[in-house]
């Protein structure tokens, strides 16, 4: 009987949390999503009423003008900067385990310090970093000739994806790292007695044996990349393509909180979780099946 | 003797309990508290003084961001979890987007009424609703044409009477010099665009039994073919207005001048300050010459929010900041806008010549524009969105997608569609 309790017990910290602050939430948002309003007197200033909306908030959501165009936005924008976060991050980890690199402990704390800064911070400071006129960076550009505006009109975009991947490359190499720093080195060493060189042990070792936590923070990045809220509110005030609706969630917090349509914002906040879940899942499938075809070789 | 003691006991637990309700029910000895949410320049000057001259009534001020992104989410929030301030700094176009959420206290049960006639009367109206008063009116907008002095008599021109003459001497300044713009279209703000609209002779909205939205009208339509117009010869900026890039064009003389609201002065004297005296104002372009009519950027209110414990003297508190003479002054060194106290305007901060306006009695112009302001404009409880979808709109349009006047229609139907998701009845005109 006891036996049957104690696992259960060592469970409950865990399950009460996440019931508490996870499923409840979840269940509450998909249940607002479902709820939609009745007024009743003069303006309908008399009173209101909650009343079972059914799929309409689902309907509204995919209907508005501008939610639709913020979900492509937001696959137009991980397109890029997944690839080149897993590529800079990957390669940038490669580099600093090479046995030729210098300083690798300098660097790595150098390229993980952006990571350490808050997102709304670094939004504040490359905002200075992208006005003309105030961004030494731009005027080094203007030397040259090139007078770019990063922030004015669609570039924007690009804007915020650079912030992004300065943001969270250096936190993503070192999670490759920690997988190349856990191959060991008789892996090394038997290639060499083979006669392998330094492309050699990237392709052959390396690159395998650090493909879990390519996946992961593929994954991760794509999550984060759904999620894309901090960066372009900061940069709103600055860049007027930035617009109450430039990514999902942005439209479905104003919708929430400035707007006070909670059905609305829930639906949207579902159907985002949807897309999130299908790509993230769709994807360790896809690197899931391509992980067995290689065991099998 | 242990049945005594017990007797005893019970009676000293009765005194204490009597003790302790009598504490609690009993009137507290310190003042009352009271928690005001702002984001207006100088308004802590008048609380100060409300707080040394009412000691029974302290208030405690927060300041909050301005704008659309700025406090209103939070004081949404705060009402709905009954944990907002007592009062809050209410635009007059967000009033009744606040009414739909229940979160202004009806001030006529409180005796406002008796005060009203202290106030203008088309802003008091804006926060009068179904013969209810949620608000009292703290200041305006009234716009005019604040123009470089210097850089008009350079170019050899006069400030424009029309907007025909704005066009051309737009097109001089960009002749004269390639990289100076008359003005700005600021895209991703609206409001502007909204005061222009307004000025044209344009009723978006009504409030009678029914709302009414009526957006894309012929009026508005003139106003954005016009702006259309210039933008595609070049001769306006699209830049945002009031920001850092625009400020620093101001400054440099590449914004030569801005069709703005009063409250705009106290915003070129903190950010481009090197422009001092260079600076005069003008009535505002026309339409029609012969019919002058003026327009109105902004304005809000000092609002009681729902769940305040003290709603009586939250209300004589926002109808003091907002009539009492030395209140009013240190409002109007920060800018506040065009008083919606009556009969303030003679001796006040306002009604003296100008160094920055090169000795201009600037505020004369001013005065002259809050006369010819269309009073009968009203809002809706979803400007906050249809402000969001015209700067959507606008934004796309300086970005090479559609158009300012192509914009209208989506606005006018997604108005529509937002009031009518909130569960209300909207009557629009007749499809064209």
């Amino acid at each position: 009987m006891r036996s049957r309790r104690t696992p259960w017990l060592f469970l409950a910290p865990f399950a009460v949390l996440f019931l508490a602050f996870f499923v409840v939430p979840i269940g509450y948002a998909i249940w607002q999503s479902f709820i939609g309003v009745r007024r009743t007197g003069a303006l309908g200033l008399g009173g209101s009423q909650t009343t079972f909306a059914g799929l309409r908030n689902y309907a509204d959501a995919l209907a508005q003008t501008a939610f639709v165009p913020s979900v492509l936005r937001i696959l137009l924008f991980g397109v890029v900067v997944v690839p080149v976060m897993i590529i800079a991050a990957t390669a940038l980890a490669l580099l600093l385990d090479a046995a030729s690199a210098r300083w690798p402990r300098f660097f790595r704390t150098a390229y993980f310090l952006p990571y350490g800064i808050p997102g709304v911070l670094a939004s504040i400071i490359w905002t200075f970093l992208y006005l003309p006129g105030m961004s030494p960076i731009l005027e080094v550009f203007g030397w040259f000739g090139i007078q770019a505006e990063p922030l004015a009109g669609d570039g924007v975009l690009w804007a915020i994806a650079n912030i992004t991947i300065w943001e969270f490359a250096g936190y993503n190499m070192l999670v490759v790292v920690a997988q190349l720093q856990a191959v060991p080195a008789e892996l090394y060493d038997a290639a060499r007695v083979d006669g392998a060189n330094a492309w050699h042990m990237v392709w052959r070792i390396k690159f395998p044996l650090i493909r879990p936590a390519v996946v992961l923070t593929t994954v991760f990045t794509i999550i984060g990349t759904i999620q894309l809220f901090s960066e372009p509110i900061v940069l709103k005030r600055s860049a007027p393509a930035i617009t109450n609706d430039y990514t999902p969630n942005i439209s479905a917090y104003n919708q929430a909180f400035l707007y006070n349509n909670y059905g609305l914002a829930a639906a949207e906040a579902v159907l985002l979780a949807l897309v999130a879940f299908v790509l993230s899942f769709g994807f360790l499938r896809l690197v899931g099946r391509g992980g067995r075809a290689g065991g099998a070789r | 003797m242990r049945r005594l003691s017990v007797r005893r006991v019970a009676a000293l637990l009765v005194v204490l309990a009597l003790l302790a309700t009598g504490c609690g029910t009993g009137r507290r000895t310190g003042p009352i508290q009271l928690t005001f949410w702002s984001w207006v320049p100088g308004i802590d000057k008048s609380v100060n003084l409300w707080n040394r001259t009412h000691p029974g009534v302290q208030v405690h001020l927060d300041q909050v961001t301005a704008g659309i992104d700025g406090g209103y989410a939070k004081m949404f929030s705060g009402v709905r979890a009954g944990s907002g301030p007592d009062l809050a700094q209410v635009e007059y176009w967000a009033i009744p987007a606040f009414m739909l959420e229940h979160g202004l206290v009806d001030l006529n049960r409180y005796g406002v009424r008796k005060y009203q006639d202290r106030f203008v009367p088309w802003q008091w109206h804006q926060g009068e609703f179904n013969g209810g008063v949620y608000a009292v009116p703290q200041a305006s907008g009234p716009m005019a044409l604040y123009y470089r002095a210097d850089l008009f008599k350079k170019y050899g021109l006069q400030p424009p009477k029309t907007w025909a003459d704005y066009a051309k001497a737009a097109a001089v300044i960009k002749q004269k010099d390639p990289t100076a713009r008359i003005g700005t279209f600021p895209p991703a703000n609206s409001q502007w665009f909204i005061a222009l609209a307004w000025q044209a002779g344009a009723h978006w909205f009504g409030a009678t039994d029914k709302w009414s939205v009526n957006i894309d009208d012929p009026a508005t339509r003139k106003v954005a073919a016009y702006w259309d117009d210039l933008r595609r010869r070049d001769l306006i900026s699209t830049m945002q207005d009031v920001q850092t890039g625009w400020y620093k064009a101001v400054h440099d003389g590449k914004i030569v001048s801005w069709v703005g609201p009063q409250w705009g002065d106290a915003l070129l004297k903190g950010n481009a300050p090197n422009t001092a005296g260079k600076w005069r104002v003008a009535p505002m372009p026309q339409w029609d010459p012969e019919h002058e009519t003026a327009a109105n950027w902004g304005g809000s209110s000092t609002a009681v929010l729902r769940g305040s414990d003290h709603p009586t003297e939250a209300m004589e508190f926002a109808v003091w900041l907002n009539t009492d003479r030395h209140s009013i002054n240190d409002l109007i060194e920060g800018g506040y806008g065009w008083p919606a106290a009556a009969n303030v305007f003679k001796g006040s901060a306002l009604d003296r010549p100008d160094p920055f306006f090169g000795g201009q009695r600037y505020n004369d112009v001013f005065a002259d524009a809050d006369r010819h302001i269309d009073t009968r404009w009203r809002w809706i409880p979803t400007t906050m969105s249809l402000i969001d979808t015209l700067n959507s709109g606008f934004t796309g349009a300086v970005t090479g997608n559609g158009s300012f006047a192509g914009t209208l229609g989506t606005a006018q139907s997604a108005a529509v569609r937002d009031m009518r998701r909130k569960g209300l009845q909207v009557v629009t005109p007749p499809e064209r």
